[in-house]
């Protein structure tokens, strides 16, 4: 399955894009997408701690299991206000 | 409860959005709240912060923050405005008013609001520095 992964914030200086495509195998996790995510762009594996992570607009956790055509936003602890 | 979003690049008018405010005869507390940008970060100046946001979501997280406010306290209105883009020193980047019968409810709310909105709502700022 593909889904569209965004990055937000300084997020996007470390990765050097704000939108990539990822292919990942059916039943893929968050979890997963990171994994894959930190080989393609190794400056995202100093923030694995902090990363919050979206799919649509909605917070989920590393467990949530990803469907086809799905967007993903990574993006560090947010600073309104 | 009514309530009233805006996340705008405009500067943030405040006679109108007084102008424009509404209650009823059973309220007694109005409080408003004005975030402005200050002019040092750590040791450093700066003149300006630049704001970014994931649009749909900081909509749709800041209408649960609204909803989990509506049930929290009897609340009449809640109106919430956010400056996006860029915002120099002393200017308002964030205001808020809540409606309310009571001023206790009214100041817990709109705490309780401005709390969660830092810690869920996807807005980040980044320094502009002086170019001294």
């Amino acid at each position: 399955m593909r889904v569209t992964v965004c990055f937000y914030s300084y997020f996007k200086d470390l990765t050097g894009c704000a939108q990539a495509m990822e292919t990942l195998p059916d039943g893929s996790t968050l979890d997963a997408l990171f994994q894959q995510l930190m080989l393609h762009f190794p400056k995202l594996a100093g923030m694995k701690k902090s990363t919050l992570m979206a799919v649509g607009v909605d917070y989920q956790d590393r467990t949530c299991v990803l469907q086809e055509g799905d967007e993903v936003s990574l993006f560090p602890p947010v600073q309104g206000g | 409860m009514k309530r009233q979003l805006t996340l705008t690049t405009q500067p943030i008018d405040e006679p109108a959005l007084l102008a424009q405010r509404s209650l009823s005869d059973g309220m007694g507390a109005v409080v408003c709240f004005l975030g402005v940008v200050r002019g040092t970060q750590g040791d450093a100046s700066i003149r300006a912060l630049e704001y970014e946001v994931f649009q749909r979501m900081a909509e749709h997280q800041i209408n649960l923050l609204f909803d989990e406010v509506a049930q929290r306290w009897p609340i009449e209105s809640v109106r919430l405005v956010h400056r996006i883009g860029l915002v120099q020193v002393n200017e308002p980047s964030l205001w808020v008013e809540v409606v309310a019968p009571h001023r206790g409810e009214a100041f817990a709310a709109c705490q309780w609001l401005i709390d969660e909105m830092k810690r869920v709502v996807p807005i980040w700022k980044k320094p502009v520095m002086d170019k001294t």
